[in-house]
């Protein structure tokens, strides 16, 4: 069995001068839950319609459970072996929900009858009705039925949980956690950072297409912490320790977000005199947040500045 | 079951266009005593059947759906949001685009077929007869350059975005194409007239006075427009093969 059923390398996606994807480099560990995190536009749907082949990356390769991305053929055994929700759920209108489980079943070997019924009651999708005019959260419980009534070798659901109700949220949740008991990897993004944490094994988080965080989410929980200093003068300068991935300096407050050696930049706090310290845990929320709203703010500040130079 | 998809797809035009037709030739048969009678010039039921049907009406809607069955594919699908669902089946995009091309093409088989069955059982009803040999043969030409209307926009709707852009672009390219037909040197050439081959109007396989036909049907020039036609959708699915969704 391959222990890595995602890997890119260098995976690169241009549109003129937009870089949604830039050299990114990721792998997925098999039989896992991955949530994969990044505000909006940070390259998370470019990077699912690459590794599905609805975009050819503009360099850079990617595999999936071994089969080459950008190889059209090979990218049909992907789909073929993978299950896939995508962000906007889009079905065919002019079809019943009947009409399209037996359409769609067509093309897959694996479809369990089972698991279709369980779901279909589940979701009490009506199977006479036409699919345009199911609301957009019966719409996304037929699209995840469709995906979760075969047992692939791989389970892609873009913002999966959009649009339903929190008991269905619940009852897809604990099939996601289910799922790798079954051989099924399961690889999601979300921005709904309280559902990853509670579901997820590992964590991929990118930020304008490059990956920010690569890791298990134990291991976040481990080595990740918020320590904060007090002082009663102002902030001396700070040496940069191994670990302080940003600091955050508040009037005579400093607030560091570590990825690890969180005690070594405790100590460091005591050495320049600061009053208080603090170790914290932090959450993943908190650790987003933290990656990716400097960027996010340059980026507005930027954009800002673009409108205004062109006005 | 791509072959599914494509039928539910152009079902509404297929079954709509062919009701409509088999509606329109029927109302022509019926009401053939008062027309005929009303006519400044007296016509045999023949003529009256080829004026009405294969050189206005009939035509006209013919080719009309022709166009409407062209305008669909992947990227009227991107527009309607179910470009995603497609692209993420097992299925390439060759398949895709070749399945919706098949299924499209029976719409316009069957649209050039409903006035040959139409027309010969319909006209025993007002004690007239219309030859199934004629029906058939104005049929064929239908096929084929029916097949030219549909190609050309079935590649217009893989290369233009929206979900009706390619229709209404390829209504004016069509009335374009009839305005060039005016141009002395393309009357030298008579069989590049698709309007003119489709009803046999000055061409050599139809008898203008008794309004048959009568020569052999343009086999070369009809074989001609179907490779026209697969070439169109040919192009539309190496387009698709290299684009983006």
């Amino acid at each position: 069995m391959l222990e890595r059923v995602i890997q890119t390398d260098a995976l690169t996606k241009h549109y003129g001068e937009f870089h949604a994807v830039n050299a990114l480099n990721c792998s997925v560990r098999a039989e896992r839950i991955t949530g994969f995190l990044g505000r909006n536009g940070a390259g998370k749907s470019s990077t699912i319609k690459m590794l599905l082949g609805m975009i050819r990356p503009t360099s850079g390769t990617g595999s999936v459970l071994g089969y080459k991305i950008d190889d059209p053929k090979q990218s049909i055994e992907i789909r073929q072996r993978i299950a896939y929700v995508g962000e906007d759920k889009g079905l065919y209108g002019y079809m019943t929900v009947g009409q399209l489980i037996w359409f769609t079943r067509s093309f897959y070997a694996d479809w369990q009858p089972d698991v279709e019924k369980r779901l279909l009651a589940e979701y009490r999708l009506p199977l006479g009705r036409k699919v345009k005019a199911l609301s957009k959260g019966m719409r996304t419980k037929l699209a995840l039925l469709l995906a979760l009534a075969r047992r692939p070798a791989l389970l892609i659901l873009d913002e999966p949980t959009e649009g339903l109700d929190p008991v269905s949220i619940e009852e897809l949740l604990q099939t996601l956690v289910m799922a790798p008991m079954q051989g099924t990897t399961v690889f999601f993004s979300s921005h709904q950072l309280s559902e990853v944490e509670r579901v997820a094994d590992d964590i991929l988080m990118i930020d304008r297409g490059v990956a920010v965080l690569d890791m298990p989410l134990e291991q976040i929980r481990e080595n990740y912490r918020r320590v904060t200093f007090g002082f009663g003068h102002p902030v001396p300068t700070l040496p940069q320790l191994d670990g302080m991935e940003r600091v955050r300096i508040e009037g005579r407050q400093v607030s560091i977000l570590a990825s690890r050696n969180s005690e070594a930049i405790a100590g460091m706090g005591h050495e320049v005199g600061a009053a208080t310290v603090d170790v914290a845990p932090i959450s993943l929320r908190e650790i987003f947040l933290e990656t990716v709203q400097e960027q996010n703010k340059r980026d507005q500040e930027a954009h800002w500045e673009q409108t205004h130079a062109l006005v | 079951m791509l072959w599914y998809k494509a039928w539910r797809e152009t079902r509404i035009v297929t079954l709509g266009g062919v009701a409509a037709m088999a509606i329109a030739c029927g109302m022509i048969v019926w009401f053939e005593h008062a027309m005929r009678d009303n006519a400044e010039v007296p016509m045999s039921y023949v003529a009256y059947i080829w004026k009405s049907v294969y050189n206005s009406i009939g035509r006209d809607i013919f080719l009309f759906l022709c166009v409407i069955l062209g305008g669909g594919g992947l990227l009227q699908e991107r527009a309607q949001g179910t470009a995603g669902f497609t692209l993420s089946l097992p299925a390439s995009r060759g398949q895709i685009v070749f399945w919706r091309a098949v299924m499209g093409y029976a719409g316009v088989v069957a649209l050039a077929l409903t006035p040959a069955v139409v027309l010969p059982l319909a006209s025993p009803y007002r004690n007239e007869i219309y030859p199934v040999s004629q029906a058939l043969g104005f049929s064929l030409l239908w096929a084929g350059c029916g097949a030219v209307f549909y190609g050309f926009t079935f590649l217009l709707a893989h290369v233009l975005e929206g979900e009706y852009t390619a229709i209404l672009a390829a209504i004016p390219s069509l009335m374009f194409y009839g305005v060039l037909q005016g141009l002395p040197w393309m009357e030298r050439l008579p069989m590049l007239n698709i309007f003119h081959v489709v009803n046999g109007e000055d061409m050599p396989y139809f008898n203008e006075g008794l309004h048959l036909l009568t020569g052999p049907l343009p086999w070369l020039p009809l074989g001609a427009m179907l490779v026209l036609a697969s070439g169109f959708v040919f192009a539309a699915g190496r387009r698709m093969r290299l684009r983006d969704f």
